[in-house]
């Protein structure tokens, strides 16, 4: 099944041009990574599939993308719908600095997904929980959020962004922050969270992406060069620079 | 070349000793203009916070009350003191002629009466009893007793006589002179009579044009820097705007006083002297800076929690009043407490919305006149009478007072509330 469809997405910063003609399908529960060096697009393409780049002035998106076969870009789609449905995650783990309870059940408030405090309560656990978070703080659901180590704010962010339920989940580098062990916390994690949603992930390591990801789109300089699977990708790449860029001839 | 070496090395040691000698000196210098500045204000102030009173003995004299028998409270109220004052005051020198017994008069303040008055209402059994009452010494008794009169000048050139200098001298030598804490100082308006003036009018009035100043310019200042920090396109019209606002705060501050005269005052008659202008004014005034502070401290904000916000789904204006403002408030209370400070001090701009006057009420509401602590400095310090001089510095002591608590109030906030980002 396929989740999302982006077809010829240009994206231009003022005068410059950051994607060229993009055109990529991801397909449902399962991971696609998106790697390649640094400025050649893919977190501006991340960002383009909940409209994260409308706060940007400049930035002006073309193309179409599909999501449920729905035209995000389309002038009648509402962005707080779109960003209900389409969760994210950031680089820096970047908790509100509130309680941790108040982070989970922030979007569940303002979407009014809970009608009672019990039903809050149960979102607040099974997001936790989903987020293999719940073991280590259950005991301080009231403390401050930015109190906690990195990769346990962001398993925090994580189950911030599955409180709501998200079809799908976009992760812009969730690792890079973290040590070697709060990393495979986190893989695992994506490991268990693909059953429920889409995940599409950017990474700088093409290892994380040959562990988590099924799918693999390689990007050069705003080009979407190659993608298809990421067995694929990893042992038997079509393009050159594809090829160059995975056994780390540049990057 | 080692040689070179280790001269250029030691070059670079003078050279740092130098440069720390120098930003010693510089802070040296402040401080020492600091405690002259303070020593000057306290050493003249502090005997401001002391009220002499003279101790004589009144009777209390029906007959020359004009009471009758058993006399209701009424008749208390209603009764002549004028005259048992006038003999108790000239009753302390047996053998004075008439003008003696004048002079004898103008060594307690004109409120004598009164004073006579409200011992007998509190109790009223004294009737045809002496008693010994205290009585406010005029203010240059006053000074003679703080020991900051000019004795030794020849008398023609002084206001007190040497008459009234020796009565007075009998009385401090007979323990009759007393100096108590004046408490009259904080609860009196201002009075052209210095051993009766207080801040209590200038006081209220302050804290009255604080308070309309505030509620006026922080809401119109925080919505200000909230539309233009966090929804307002960057253009060429939001930048004219912003440069603006920068140039309103360098704005000196008479011309917002002129403004108020012409235009509060002129075109839409509102009272005069009042605290409601004066805080209108001085809103004008702390706009731009509650503005400049509360942007400053909504820039402070990370972007990453307002694409935390956004990303979650929240509006725009969800993610403004539910992340960003709170985040910023600590930085934007302090801004404010900060330009209510400055504020405070402003004089200029009240002085033109006629704030300068002579009130001698103590204002209920900031629709009455009234005036306001540095315009009541700027009166006294005008004032000839030699027993004004303390009342300046100790109405400098009081603002002063105010606004290190103001700003103490300001760090507090600062420290205590905003969030430290990891």
């Amino acid at each position: 099944m396929i989740k999302i469809k982006a077809k010829d997405v240009d994206v231009f910063y003022g005068k410059k041009q950051a994607l060229f003609n993009i055109s990529l399908d991801i397909e449902e529960n399962q991971v696609t990574a998106l790697i390649g060096p640094s400025g050649c697009g893919k977190s501006t393409f991340l960002r383009c599939l909940n409209r994260m780049n409308d706060v940007i002035d400049i930035c002006s998106v073309k193309g179409e993308i599909l999501i449920n076969d729905f035209n995000i870009n389309d002038k009648s789609c509402d962005v707080v719908r779109l960003r209900e449905k389409i969760g994210m995650v950031f680089q820096k783990p970047n908790p509100f600095p509130k309680t941790l309870y108040e982070n989970v059940s922030y979007g569940p408030t303002i979407h009014g997904m809970a009608q009672s405090k019990q039903e809050m309560d149960e979102i607040v656990e099974t997001s936790l929980k989903k987020a293999a978070l719940w073991e280590e703080v259950k005991d301080r659901l009231h403390e401050p959020g930015t109190g906690l180590s990195g990769g346990q704010q962001q398993r925090l962010c994580i189950a911030r962004a599955i409180s709501v339920r998200p079809e799908v989940i976009l992760m812009d580098e969730p690792c890079s922050a973290l040590d070697p062990i709060a990393t495979a916390q986190i893989e695992e994690l994506i490991d268990e969270l693909k059953k429920e949603h889409t995940i599409i992930i950017v990474t700088h390591s093409m290892a994380q992406a040959a562990r988590v990801s099924q799918n693999t789109g390689f990007f050069h300089l705003g080009q979407l060069i190659e993608h298809g699977s990421t067995d694929k990708i990893f042992k038997n790449p079509d393009n050159k620079k594809t090829q160059d860029y995975i056994t780390g001839r540049f990057g | 070349m080692n040689k070179n070496k280790e001269q250029l090395l030691n070059k670079r040691y003078k050279a740092e000793q130098r440069f720390r000698l120098y930003g010693l000196s510089a802070i040296f210098m402040a401080l020492l203009f600091l405690i002259i500045f303070i020593f000057k204000i306290f050493s003249t102030g502090y005997s401001a916070f002391q009220k002499t009173w003279l101790i004589v003995p009144v009777t209390f004299d029906a007959e020359l009350m004009m009471l009758d028998q058993n006399p209701s409270k009424e008749d208390l109220q209603d009764a002549d003191y004028y005259d048992i004052a006038l003999k108790s005051m000239a009753d302390l020198d047996p053998n004075a002629n008439e003008d003696q017994e004048n002079e004898l008069k103008r060594m307690v303040s004109y409120f004598f009466e009164k004073e006579i008055k409200n011992e007998l209402l509190n109790d009223p059994n004294l009737i045809g009893k002496t008693k010994e009452v205290y009585l406010t010494a005029s203010d240059d008794l006053d000074q003679v007793f703080k020991g900051n009169y000019p004795r030794d000048l020849p008398e023609d050139q002084r206001r007190v006589s040497d008459y009234q200098l020796k009565i007075f001298d009998q009385l401090v030598a007979n323990g009759k002179v007393e100096s108590k804490f004046n408490i009259s100082f904080f609860t009196n308006a201002d009075s052209r009579e210095a051993e009766l003036a207080g801040i209590a009018s200038s006081f209220m009035g302050s804290i009255f044009s604080i308070l309309v100043c505030l509620m006026i310019a922080f809401p119109v200042a925080v919505l200000a820097a909230i539309y233009l920090e966090e929804f307002a396109p960057k253009n060429r019209f939001t930048d004219f705007i912003e440069v603006n606002i920068n140039n309103l705060a360098a704005v000196p501050s008479i011309v917002f006083g002129l403004l108020g005269l012409g235009v509060l005052l002129a075109i839409f008659h509102l009272p005069r002297s009042t605290p409601l202008v004066g805080g209108i004014t001085l809103s004008l005034m702390t706009l731009p800076t509650i503005i400049i502070a509360a942007r400053a401290s909504l820039k402070a904000v990370p972007p990453s929690i307002r694409e935390a916000a956004l990303a979650m789904g929240a509006s725009r204006m969800q993610t403004t009043m539910h992340h960003t403002v709170p985040l910023s408030m600590p930085g934007t209370l302090s801004g404010t407490i900060i330009g209510l400070a400055q504020a405070l001090g402003e004089t200029a701009p009240l002085i033109l919305i006629g704030m300068v006057a002579f009130v001698n009420t103590i204002p209920g509401s900031p629709m009455d006149p009234a005036a306001s602590l540095p315009v009541q400095i700027y009166i006294w310090a005008e004032s000839a009478e030699r027993g004004f001089v303390e009342k300046v510095s100790a109405c400098i002591m009081v603002l002063l007072g105010f606004l290190i608590i103001m700003n103490l109030f300001a760090q507090i906030i600062r420290h205590k509330f905003e969030k430290k980002w990891s």
